[in-house]
């Protein structure tokens, strides 16, 4: 290595996204380390110094509650991008749509279908109602195509020996495409150069593409230009930044629950000059925020007969409410079976090893190593409440062993796994940081997922928690082309939509 | 477009434009005062809160009147909604609000405004390089009109931004006459240079008058020229032209009725019988019309769906629908 950035680099006996245990760097990141190497630590600093402040200029940030008055912070991107073969890529995204297809199928089976997977005893009906995703109110809640979850986020981990498995699913309201996009913008002006030897392939037609997505499912009601709105809980969410990129790229207006009104089951927006008909409400609000009628009274951020609208299929709300149950971590444990039940298929994207707390075997044996398993509260998103058994105090762990014990159905357990590391800029030198993977997935009659996704970098030294909002930061992704003509090609249509062997969904 | 959106911008341009005003008010009082004496000086500020329309707010908040006070109040006070720091980021706020219907240059200019104020130390500018500081929040208002100007499309948004700015300039440069109209019966030459310096005024008002520093000159100048953009009946002109293009049937809209007669009576006052009239009261009476026409603007465009139009939707489908 020319670069004096890796002199002390060491693996520690991670699997590392750059470099083989031998300490060669893998052959995917040899064009990208040497022109790093070009690169002196002042000059790499330097960058770094305007990365802040582009990002803080443009209002690319995220608001963090509990501090005073919900400070707004840029989401730090470290300059190394990480890269993705061709190879690599083809095999997550055939296992990403697969894993979207069943967990749509499924939904769509529990919501609107037969109940098919609960009568065939693939999934017990108590572990779906007890789950506090599980929506009564969805029941019968039509959706076009059955794309009931038509963005998902699937987080993405690597274990100790390079295999990628699936940590989360996220159906609700995943976030941070803004950021799979603005660091691609950002790496594209801080670092040209990088991009010279390396067809990376292009993500920024991710508004064009949900748009598409979001027209394919409006109701039969609309015309051939539904009218589609994004809906934000208001400037003072922590995502509120994706929600007007959000917007913006799609070119449709961002509204707040106080700019619909629903009347005799049709939902209009408040212009200035008079209501329009809103046909896709692409929403950013919880389930129990959206209509203050059904799920919470005291709730404002919502629309007082949204749901009953909903019903009346007069419009089409993305993602469909309900859907918590499908990302819901005991559910989770069921997907590979689920997989089989509807595709007859072995899933491509294995699971991490799970435990079912209810289940007095399983229990007992996690009981007896705690401090070897995670354990996560069914429920929650963002990293918090998380148990990491070998980084915990006798206190910690004696307080999760009575969580456990009270609710054992609130809890699940997984093994421990070593996340892949990627070396990451900290001061004047790389090291090792433990890093996810965050694709994004679009349902409608296709299923399309966006090259990459975010790679969030656990920026504390040693710690495996990667969340944003728990002091995480990101990466550009690359996913590589083939070919340098097969990158020509993708930027030619503008898109890697609808290309053949594209999974369909049945309705 | 969104009713909450167009407010916004409306309110986006009012703020950007108040805080401009002040700045350079601020500015020129501030310079026109160093060889004053204490009582001249007491005079010049109370004037000056006067014009932004704040004495009251001062007073109550207990300060004396010195410069320093006053400047304090009228940029870094975040408990006076008026002063400069208020206004910068209640444009921020308001403009964050509308981001995905603007270009990102317009929300860059605004937002790094907004973040280089955090980050100054005021409280030292203010005292140690003022003309700096009014001159930095000037050129940033400026900045952010130009980008706007350059980068955004000509859409409903852009009118409603163009309207919240010139109603509050009108109502500016009027209020500021009235205040100034005290010295009418003993000219003062830099009071009124002073007074054209405020509205940035001066070069082009010399242009037009060739050197004469007639109290009635400077005053119809700034009420009623018709090409200078920041005379009340320019501002009230282009108002006019944005709610002419916010309309959609034959009918006029209550807001573009009243801007249109003040407009009229503004093109065809004769300024020597205005000014041998009740001036003041004249000028009273016309902040309030274009106070009038800001509430209806509000009628018209931000709050305009009301309980009885969704009744009229079921009587008469198709009502009220765009």
């Amino acid at each position: 290595m020319a670069s004096e950035l890796f002199n002390d680099y060491d693996t520690e006996g991670f699997f590392d996204e750059v470099f083989e245990a031998t300490g060669a760097p893998r052959q995917h990141y040899s064009a990208l380390l040497k022109r790093l190497s070009y690169f002196s630590a002042e000059e790499l600093a330097r960058r770094e110094r305007r990365r802040d402040a582009d990002f803080r200029n443009q209002g690319i940030t995220f608001t963090v509650y509990g501090e005073d008055e919900g400070i707004e912070r840029t989401f730090p991107m470290d300059l190394m991008p990480r890269v993705i073969t061709a190879e690599e890529w083809s095999h997550i995204e055939a296992g990403l749509e697969q894993r979207v297809t069943v967990l749509n199928r499924f939904l769509d089976d529990l919501y609107v279908g037969e109940r098919a997977a609960i009568h065939d005893g693939v999934i017990p009906w108590w572990v779906v109602t007890s789950s506090d995703g599980f929506s009564r109110e969805a029941f019968g809640i039509p959706m076009p195509l059955g794309a009931r979850c038509l963005v998902a986020g699937i987080d993405l981990v690597r274990d100790g020996n390079g295999v990628y498995r699936v940590l989360e699913d996220n159906l609700r309201s995943p976030s941070g495409i803004s950021y799979v996009v603005e660091n691609r913008v950002a790496m594209t002006r801080l670092l040209p150069q990088m991009f010279a030897d390396t067809p990376v392939r292009p993500v920024d037609h991710y508004g064009r593409s949900l748009l598409g997505a979001l027209n394919r499912v409006a109701p039969a009601s609309a015309s051939d230009n539904p009218t589609v709105v994004v809906l934000t809980p208001g400037v003072f969410n922590s995502a509120y930044f994706e929600h007007v990129f959000l917007a913006a790229h799609m070119g449709v207006e961002l509204v707040e629950g106080r700019d619909l009104v629903v009347d005799d089951q049709v939902v209009y927006m408040r212009t200035t000059k008079g209501l329009k008909r809103v046909d896709v409400i692409y929403r950013r609000i919880d389930d129990a925020f959206l209509d203050p009628v059904v799920f919470r009274p005291d709730s404002s951020l919502g629309v007082p007969g949204l749901m009953s609208a909903a019903r009346s299929g007069s419009v089409t709300i993305v993602n469909a409410v309900g859907n918590g149950v499908a990302d819901d971590k005991a559910v989770y444990a069921y997907v590979p079976a689920l997989t089989r039940y509807y595709l007859d298929e072995e899933p491509i994207l294995p699971n991490v090893e799970t435990y079912l707390l209810w289940d007095p075997d399983q229990l007992a044996s996690v009981l007896n190593r705690l401090d070897q398993l995670v354990i996560k509260p069914v429920a929650e998103a963002g990293g918090y409440g998380i148990t990491i058994g070998p980084a915990a105090s006798d206190e910690d762990l004696a307080k999760c062993r009575a969580d456990i014990i009270a609710d054992p159905r609130n809890w699940i357990a997984q093994e421990l796994i070593s996340l892949s590391r990627h070396p990451t800029l900290i001061d004047d030198h790389a090291e090792g940081r433990h890093v996810d993977l965050r694709p994004f997935v679009l349902t409608s009659d296709v299923v399309e997922v966006i090259p990459g996704g975010l790679t969030r970098v656990a920026m504390k030294k040693g710690s495996l928690v990667v969340n944003s909002s728990q002091g995480g930061g990101s990466k550009d992704t690359w996913v590589l082309a083939p070919t340098r003509e097969d990158l020509e090609a993708e930027v030619a249509t503008g898109s890697s939509e609808a290309r053949p062997g594209s999974a369909e969904v049945s309705a | 477009m969104l009713a909450r959106d167009a407010e916004n911008l409306f309110w986006a341009g009012r703020y950007l434009e108040r805080a401009e005003d002040t700045a350079r008010l601020l500015d020129v009082t501030y310079h026109g005062l160093l060889e004053a004496n204490a009582a001249e000086q007491r005079a010049a500020w109370s004037s000056a809160l006067e014009a932004v329309g704040l004495r009251d707010a001062f007073e109550k908040s207990g300060r004396s009147l010195t410069a320093a006070n006053v400047s304090e109040f009228l940029v870094r006070d975040g408990e006076n909604p008026g002063s400069i720091v208020s206004a910068v980021e209640a444009a921020r706020e308001n403009v964050r609000t509308v981001r995905e219907s603007l270009s990102t240059e317009c929300w860059e200019a605004i937002n790094s405004f907004c973040l280089s104020m955090r980050s100054r130390n005021l409280e030292i500018e203010i005292e140690q390089q003022p003309h700096e500081l009014y001159g930095f929040i000037r050129r940033q208002c400026q900045t952010v009109a130009g980008v706007a100007s350059e980068t955004l499309a000509r859409d409903d948004g852009w009118r409603f931004l163009r309207l919240g700015w010139n109603l509050e300039r009108a109502e500016w440069t009027c209020r500021l006459l009235r205040v100034r109209q005290v010295h009418l019966e003993a000219p003062g030459f830099h009071e009124w240079v002073g007074t054209l310096r405020s509205a940035s005024a001066l070069e082009a008002y010399r242009r037009t008058s060739r050197g004469s520093m007639d109290p009635a000159d400077v005053i119809e100048f700034l009420l009623l020229s018709d090409s200078f953009p920041r005379s009340v009946f320019f501002a009230i002109r282009s108002a006019e032209t944005s709610l002419r293009e916010l309309g959609t049937g034959d009918e006029p809209s209550q807001p573009l009725r009243l801007v249109g007669r003040l407009r009229a009576e503004l093109e065809f006052a004769d300024p020597r019988e205005l000014l041998t009239g009740d001036f003041e009261g004249e000028l009273t009476r016309i902040e309030r019309s274009i106070r009038g026409v800001c509430s209806a603007v509000g009628v018209q465009y931000f709050i305009n769906i009301h309980d009885v139009d969704l009744h009229m939707l079921q009587v008469f489908p198709g009502a009220g629908v765009e």
